[in-house]
């Protein structure tokens, strides 16, 4: 379990099991109780110095369940001035709220690095010959010894006259 | 709570080394195991290989006893592939063509070492995975993450019963798939000699021997090699019909690039340059001194391209 929770605040869960994994955390009360303590740890790690006080979340909870819903507010005609200051201020609340879940949120992942130039285009057609580069050269790749022949079907399926077309 | 932060400061990050220690020497021995399965263990079973929205399916069958392996595509232009310890044979059953490479006799047909796979952890970050199920299998992932973009990433899936590769994903620096092979089905055990046999028997086809035999390649060099990848042969051989071509192998560990080079003949139509691609596989075709060089190789274009231009060519 704890194993799931630390690979989905990684990003490295997907599909079944993160969906299986978010389901523990809303059933089980220790799994969220990990989860926050993996996050605390975490920012820690990281250095973050303003780290969340304790019981952030209920309380944010509380104040948004006490809020109305607003749903897509627009400008209506002739609102008051006071009701104008009460949808701004239910507005701010909506982003403080934001700013809470995102505080909680996994951090991003490190983004690889950006290639140095542009990877060039591969746009030339197949040498004639790519079948007989390509058997040359597969029995030089280590993959063989990983996979047995299976990389050996990265050949030029199309018959000659198909290709041609 | 002050008590607490401090602990977790002092104390997580030597977890996490140990931890990282522990992960890869894990991610290590599910390499080793898969390469121990693919070596030691029987098995026939259909894969798909999927490529830039294609695929094609084959069929693959191995007897461990007589170190013997059939390799048959069953889309597109019919091929069948079988290896023995010392040859692989290609059968092209259109064109009555049989392609022999042969083994040459200062190396064996490639393997992965125990010393090379602690290597390979100089150029990929190793890591375990998620637990999946594929195709029926319980599944491990170990996740190979380069360190730098001159190489691809990988996703290998382990089943962890027997440790066959059930899927080998190939990633680019984007994240996105290159190419990827899945078993469909997968017996292990249960192989008879006749199955590894070649369908074809061959008479009077045209047999294409590549002839290769280690060679000092007089005059050429790869003037900036690759990081992280090295020389592991050099050669002469012939391809098709062709006069000898000279064949230059670089590799990682994992990923090879091979270097062609072969005469072209003095009156002759331009040669035709420039990249293309297949799966993870790069070709780049450029002139230098009166010679093709062709670069093929399991890397991104940008490292293909690297490699064939600092090909060159000084009189001896």
């Amino acid at each position: 379990m704890k194993e799931n929770i630390s690979a989905l605040m990684d990003g490295e869960l997907e599909g079944r099991a993160a969906d299986e994994t978010f389901d523990l955390l809303r059933r089980d009360g220790e799994a969220a109780d990990n989860w926050r303590l993996y996050h605390l740890m975490s920012d820690a790690i990281r250095g973050q110095r303003r780290l969340v006080s304790a019981g952030f979340v209920e309380r944010v909870a509380a104040r948004l369940a006490t809020e109305p819903a607003v749903l897509a507010p627009g400008a209506l005609p002739g609102r008051t001035p006071l009701q104008r200051f009460a949808l701004a201020a239910a507005a701010s609340l909506a982003a403080v709220a934001l700013v809470g879940w995102l505080a909680f949120a996994p951090p991003p992942k490190s983004q690889p690095p950006l290639a140095q130039a542009q990877p060039p285009a591969a746009g030339a057609p197949l040498p004639d010959a790519a079948n007989d580069y390509l058997l040359a050269h597969q029995g030089f790749s280590p993959r063989v010894s990983l996979q047995g022949m299976a990389p050996y079907v990265r050949t030029v399926a199309e018959r000659p006259d198909e290709s041609s077309k | 709570m002050i008590a607490w932060r401090s602990a977790a400061l002092l104390c997580m990050p030597l977890l996490s080394f140990v931890g990282t220690v522990q992960a890869q020497t894990d991610a290590l021995g599910w390499l080793r195991k898969m390469q121990d399965a693919t070596r030691s263990l029987s098995y026939s079973g259909t894969f798909v290989y999927q490529h830039g929205g294609r695929s094609e399916t084959s069929r693959i069958t191995r007897l461990a006893s007589a170190d013997t392996e059939r390799l048959e595509v069953l889309d597109g232009m019919p091929r069948e592939l079988v290896r023995t310890r010392d040859t692989v044979r290609c059968y092209l059953p259109e064109s009555h063509v049989v392609k022999v490479e042969r083994r040459t006799p200062d190396r064996n047909f490639p393997a992965l070492l125990p010393g090379e796979l602690n290597t390979l952890a100089r150029n990929y970050d190793i890591s375990l995975g998620e637990l999946r199920r594929i195709g029926g299998f319980e599944c491990q992932a170990v996740v190979l993450a380069p360190k730098d973009n001159l190489r691809y990433g990988y996703r290998l899936y382990a089943d962890t019963g027997s440790g066959m590769l059930v899927r080998a994903v190939t990633v680019d620096a984007a994240g996105n798939a290159v190419e990827q092979f899945t078993f469909t089905q997968l017996d292990i055990g249960r192989v008879t000699p006749d199955m590894v046999k070649p369908r074809h028997a061959a008479t009077g086809w045209r047999v294409e021997d590549a002839a290769a035999a280690p060679a000092r390649l007089a005059g050429w060099s790869v003037n900036a090699e690759l990081p992280g990848f090295h020389k592991v042969v050099e050669l002469t051989r012939r391809m098709g019909e062709s006069k000898p071509v000279g064949q230059l192998v670089f590799s990682d560990g994992l990923a090879a690039v091979s270097v062609f080079i072969e005469p072209l003949a003095p009156h002759r139509e331009p040669a035709r340059t420039g990249l293309a691609s297949l799966g993870a596989i790069h070709i780049y075709t450029r002139e230098v001194a009166n010679h093709m060089v062709t670069v093929v190789g399991e890397a991104p274009a940008a490292s293909v391209q690297r490699i064939a231009d600092a090909v060159q060519y000084r009189r001896p």
